[in-house]
């Protein structure tokens, strides 16, 4: 059986090398299935916190927030993930105080290493698959993963649990959370990138690390920033042969030549990562904004849907 | 030379750091390339997954061991260097290795650490693992070899606090006295099991163990006792690697992009390693959109290009006027940019155009070099 669309699923997985408009595509992403009619959680991981200013609010920290009609954000601290899932396994506020709130125990948690991820992936998870009144609490939810590396780190939480403790309540945890990071009828990731030299390699290596590492279901490849093509290669040519021309002709013919070499390198990196990442997906137009605010996101959701084919 | 590389000309050590996609690696790689060339012995070392220093340096393939960039590199891009370039690539897994082989009292202990499962998991996978190798082996590298200079390209971190963190974070957990007194009963004599229940602290152990299950406990009080002994050694090794970082023979670089969120992470980083009171060579603005137009003048429009063009050509000069204006927006966007960072950073600084190039060879390294 086909996979369904991305956002049909119940968890889409946003990561990239650092840089590329991770963020903002997550917030495209979440804009597009709201006005789908769908209700969002767009989850960050222990971030600066950049979706919920993207969309137009303040930053709303590690509680879970309405900021436009059907459009949630979280961002997802250690402290409080670990609170929610204490409250979940020992049940009783009072009992979770004196253990958790154990200056002792405290301390002990906040240095096993990987914990703090364990508890975050697992209260993005979480939300994924809890249900209320019986059916989902979301339509959807977006997870902005953090870059390349941190990404499978945190994604191969459960696996590394797995391999590393014996039977217990965590490797239980550990079971679900797997499967459902394995199964492509609730979950996919979107890679983002740059159509650039650098984040294109990046972009490759990624994939098969995903493939071989995580054995995740990939779901869309989306390349952000494309710059506009405005010359063809005959008059890239000719204006390259004026950038000495007195103004106003020398510095627009120079400012038109770096244009048409920068579409040219995106081009070239573009053919290689499609023959390497044979995904479904969309390119992206480079939006020219100093800073990037709700305007600018929804002109990245306008070609992001005009392209979104059968895959979105 | 620029007030940045003046203060980097005297340095042993330079570390450099920033939000991942500023080009941190080619910065680093060409802070390397600048002393070799004037003569200096120089080591430039990555942890980057993406190994992308090999593709600059003209390596087909750059793994734990120092390479020497061979002299053809050099000639092919016109270069004549004084001194050496040599690269290499972290592995972070390896690096764990070496350092409980130079910890242990003896192989059985060693050999007992390293087919410990969660001695494996976290060497190769674990969240701050990679940051705390690199500043180990940065301290291997400055004090144990011959060079003039080592320059280390951080691992893109999650935050800006994680490079300077995550050997307390993983030191603490090796030897913390209170992971110790939760443990005792499973460091003093083997397996947990039973006994958890006849603790003094029992209750919070057993609802710990709720948590992982009585048996990953005791697994943790099985690892952790392996390290026995280890530990002082280990924490020596820190402080040296902090005295190390902190010398005035050190200095960090913070890269950044003119993209807001780089700069709010360039600041955050400039906080940090002010606080902390460990020396600041520079700053470095990366990919910055050269302004080619007197801004003081108005833009020229459709007509004014298409009488300057030597054929009239009215819907070119209309595509030219669009991109020189977008152009200049982008110029002007990151010269405000540009003032966030040296507002509040007094660190000399310099700002590197955005090249319309794939830097993959040691010319492009060397124009990137030359606005240094």
């Amino acid at each position: 059986m086909a996979a369904p669309p991305l956002l049909d699923r119940r968890l889409a997985v946003v990561t990239g090398k650092g840089g590329v408009g991770k963020s903002t595509v997550a917030a495209a992403l979440a804009l597009l299935a709201a006005r789908r009619g769908k209700r969002v959680l767009v989850c960050e991981v222990n971030a600066q916190e950049r979706i919920a200013p993207l969309l137009g609010a303040r930053p709303g920290g590690a509680r879970i927030r309405e900021v436009l009609p059907r459009v949630h954000t979280v961002n997802v601290t250690p402290q409080e993930a670990l609170r929610e899932y204490g409250l979940k396994v020992v049940r009783f506020q009072t009992i979770y105080d004196a253990v958790f709130e154990n200056r002792v125990v405290r301390h002990f948690l906040g240095i096993v290493p990987g914990f703090g991820e364990l508890v975050m992936l697992g209260k993005i998870l979480h939300e994924a698959r809890a249900t209320e009144a019986g059916r989902p609490r979301w339509d959807l939810v977006v997870m902005d993963a953090p870059a390349t590396g941190h990404a499978v780190q945190l994604l191969r939480v459960p696996q590394a649990l797995l391999d590393a403790f014996p039977p217990g309540p965590l490797r239980q945890d550990a079971e679900w959370m797997r499967a459902l990071l394995l199964d492509p009828a609730r979950t996919g990731i979107a890679l983002v990138t740059l159509p650039e030299e650098i984040p294109v390699n990046e972009t490759i290596e990624l994939d098969a690390e995903i493939r071989s590492v995580l054995g995740m279901p990939r779901a869309a490849l989306l390349v952000n920033a494309m710059p506009p093509a405005r010359f063809d290669a005959e008059e890239a040519a000719r204006l390259g042969g004026m950038g000495g021309a007195p103004a106003p002709l020398g510095p627009a013919a120079l400012a038109a030549a770096m244009a048409a070499s920068r579409r040219a390198r995106a081009d070239h990196a573009l053919a290689r990562l499609r023959e390497a990442v044979p995904l479904p997906g969309a390119v992206l137009p480079l939006v020219p904004v100093p800073r990037w605010d709700r305007e600018a996101v929804e002109a990245l959701a306008d070609p992001l849907a005009a392209a979104g084919g059968t895959w979105l | 030379m620029t007030a940045l590389g003046s203060r980097l000309g005297r340095r042993r050590v330079v570390v450099c750091v920033g939000a991942g996609g500023v080009g941190k690696t080619t910065v680093a790689a060409a802070i390397g390339l600048q002393r070799a060339l004037e003569g200096g012995r120089v080591l430039v070392c990555t942890i980057d997954p993406a190994r992308r220093l090999a593709n600059a340096l003209g390596l087909a393939a750059l793994g734990n061991v120092e390479t020497r960039v061979p002299g053809h590199a050099f000639t092919e891009a016109g270069l004549a260097p004084r001194g050496e370039l040599h690269a290499m690539m972290l592995d972070v897994k390896r690096t764990w290795d070496e350092l409980i082989g130079r910890h242990a009292h003896d192989p059985a202990q060693r050999d007992r650490i390293l087919k410990n499962r969660l001695y494996r998991q976290m060497s190769a996978a674990l969240a701050g693992s990679q940051e705390y190798m690199a500043t180990e082996k940065l301290y291997e590298l400055a004090t144990e070899r011959d060079y003039d200079l080592v320059v280390l390209d951080t691992p893109p971190t999650a935050h800006a606090l994680d490079f300077l963190d995550a050997p307390d974070r993983i030191l603490d957990f090796l030897g913390d006295e209170t992971t110790r007194a939760l443990l005792a009963p499973a460091l003093g004599a083997g397996r947990i099991g039973f006994r958890l229940a006849q603790l003094g602290g029992g209750y919070i152990a057993k609802t710990l163990a709720k948590f992982t299950g009585a048996e990953a406990l005791a697994d943790l009080g099985d690892f952790l006792r392996s390290f026995h002994g280890m530990y002082e050694g280990f924490k020596d090794r820190a402080e040296a690697v902090r005295t190390l970082l902190s010398h005035e023979d050190s200095g960090f670089v913070i890269v950044s992009s003119p993209a807001a969120a780089a700069i709010d992470e360039a600041l955050a980083f400039h906080e940090r390693l002010h606080a902390e009171a460990i020396p600041i060579a520079g700053v470095v603005v990366n990919r910055v959109t050269p302004s080619l137009w007197d801004d003081a003048r108005p833009l020229p429009d459709d007509a004014a290009l298409a009488a300057s063009l030597p054929a009239p050509d009215r819907a070119l000069a209309g595509r030219l006027a669009a991109t020189l204006a977008e152009h200049q927006r982008l110029a002007s966007a990151d010269r405000e940019a540009i003032g966030r960072i040296t507002g509040p950073i007094a660190a000399p600084h310099a700002v590197v155009p955005r090249i319309e190039e794939d830097v993959n060879d040691l010319g492009g390294l060397a124009r990137i070099a030359a606005h240094l």
